[in-house]
């Protein structure tokens, strides 16, 4: 494309008898070397490379390290089914067959997993045992328990939990029910807490990230201040000198969301020992999990795009200010 | 080809570079341009290079106004423009080839054909064994001749140079005459900025005087009538 002269011919590929598949191909070589290049220039710089990628690497590590928390908070949270019990309190004088027609029906019921009858007599030899009255509880001349009906709902969630004992609290023999739901809410209060502290630490971290990597981008354009005149003055476009820029960007993100993820999994192998032995304690059979390989790729893609979103807002600011002085 | 039409250019702070400047250069045509340091020699490139813009007048390119071409047009209209750098200007941690083969880059070359264009460019200049070499293992006329290679290697109409011959002794100044009119014979506008008169006098070549700003001769210049 020549401005001035319009007869001209030796302006660029554009001019030459070029095919569309051809000229496919060597966008994509010409990106291809222009992202070498780049890599090139970040292993010609070592000290400053790394510094920035540690940095990188260490503001990645904190969100992708609280993502794993959380989660594995959650499957823990999970584990506790039989938590959303439901106890289903029959009134007294219902005799035998109507409790077990009504457990009839509630086992047939589609929200509702298991229907377990504990008799009274079942209930009071339980108690004697667990409280340690024992002997005592012959004194008493009728036994004070009711019969209960322990309902597992199929859908644990507090809500649908709730709305089903309202359901069930209406059958005509169910004295009262009873879901031991509060420390569940509890628990999935805290847990929602800790995913929203997360997602706002987790912003501020990649914000930083933004900042580290549109800083560091800055400076290698201010250290090559005089190259990007000389190419601006034999008519070099905007565009051409951000290339190489933007593709640092990316490359930093990489290495940094490598990095990050390095230290995730030292951490993990590192923690593994001392998780073990406390939920051996518990008795509860909890694995670590670590990232998933959609989550790898997940942190990989966001550390590029920030890298990416990170240079190029350093790129349209100082670019466009570098002018020729003179020749 | 190249027109000043009452061309000023004024500072901030009042310094007036260059007053009611008018000339043409026509197609092919080489023109020297001198007087003083200050004189406005340098203001006047920068008119034509975009690299400033002129306060009252009119810069045309081959009937193109230039106060037209808008920002993100510039780099297109510097790739028309072969200029040559005092300071040669070179990419110093690039070899030779990278710093002649830049311009072709710049539009889109690759490939065989940039190749035979550095090398060709390079072989006009006599450099071409130097292919290889980083510029600081040059010496000031080469690094001034690859200058030259990297101004022509897009085979551009107008050719600039500021004080081409600027700190090189008289056999390299003539050397480097001699390229630039090697370039003139096959068809371009060739304007050399310099302040060596001795070089111009003895090329019987039309001459530009700029004196504070002002245009005090067109023409050949004479030594004995050298109104510096």
């Amino acid at each position: 494309m020549s401005i001035l002269f319009s007869g001209r011919v030796s302006s660029g590929a554009s001019a030459h008898k070029v095919g569309i598949a051809r000229r496919f191909i060597m966008f994509w070589v010409n990106h291809v070397r222009q992202a070498l290049f780049s890599l090139g220039e970040l292993w010609r710089t070592p000290s400053a490379s790394i510094l920035t990628i540690g940095v990188l690497g260490v503001s990645l590590t904190l969100p992708a390290t609280l993502h794993l928390l959380v989660k594995n908070v959650q499957q823990i949270s999970d584990s506790f089914t039989q938590a959303a019990e439901i106890s289903l309190f029959i009134r007294e004088g219902t005799n035998a067959t109507q409790i077990s027609s009504l457990q009839k029906i509630l086992q047939a019921d589609n929200d509702i997993a298991q229907v377990t009858h504990i008799s009274r007599e079942q209930a009071l030899s339980e108690f004697a045992q667990v409280s340690g009255f024992g002997a005592a509880l012959n004194y008493l001349t009728d036994n004070p328990l009711p019969d209960v009906l322990l309902v597992l709902p199929k859908n644990t969630h507090a809500d649908s939990a709730r709305q089903l004992l309202a359901r069930l609290s209406k059958e005509r023999i169910v004295e009262f029910g009873k879901l031991d739901i509060d420390w569940l809410t509890r628990l999935d209060a805290i847990v929602s807490l800790l995913r929203q502290a997360v997602l706002v630490i987790a912003v501020l971290l990649l914000g930083a990230v933004l900042l580290i990597i549109g800083n560091t981008i800055r400076l290698s354009i201010m250290n090559k201040k005089d190259e990007i005149e000389v190419m601006k003055l034999v008519g070099a476009t905007d565009a051409f000198i951000q290339t190489p820029f933007l593709y640092s960007g990316i490359w930093y993100g990489v290495f940094g969301g490598l990095l990050a993820f390095l230290i995730v999994e030292a951490m993990l192998w590192w923690l593994q020992g001392a998780i073990v032995s406390v939920t051996s304690l518990y008795e509860s059979e909890f694995h670590l999990m670590a990232l998933s390989v959609t989550e790898f790729f997940s942190l990989m893609l966001l550390a590029m795009l920030l890298g990416l979103s990170g240079s190029y807002l350093s790129v349209r600011r100082h670019i466009s200010g570098i002018e020729p002085t003179g020749p | 080809m190249l027109e000043f039409d009452q061309v000023s250019k004024s500072y901030p702070g009042g310094f007036v570079a260059l007053d009611r400047v008018s000339f043409k250069l026509e197609k092919g045509e080489m023109a020297f341009l001198t007087g003083h340091s200050g004189a406005g020699k340098s203001t006047l490139l920068k008119l034509i290079s975009l690299i400033e813009r002129p306060s009252v007048g009119r810069v045309l390119i081959n009937d193109v106004d230039l106060s037209r071409i808008r920002r993100p047009h510039i780099p297109f209209v510097r790739r028309d423009i072969g200029i040559i750098f005092q300071n040669h200007r070179l990419l110093m941690n690039h070899t030779v080839f990278d710093n002649v083969a830049l311009p072709l880059v710049i539009e889109g070359f690759s490939g065989k054909d940039m190749v035979k264009r550095v090398h060709a460019a390079l072989d006009k200049v006599g450099l071409l064994d130097k292919v290889r070499c980083l510029p600081y293992t040059l010496s000031g006329g080469e690094q001034q001749r690859v200058g030259i290679a990297r101004a022509v290697v897009n085979k551009p109409p107008l050719l600039l140079a500021d004080e081409p011959t600027g700190n090189l002794d008289p056999d390299l100044s003539k050397d480097i005459m001699r390229v630039f009119e090697a370039f003139n014979q096959v068809g371009v506008s060739v304007l050399v900025a310099t302040h060596d008169l001795g070089l111009v006098a003895r090329k019987k070549y039309r001459t530009l005087t700029l004196k504070q700003g002002r245009m005090i001769n067109d023409g050949l210049l004479h030594l004995d009538e050298a109104p510096l």
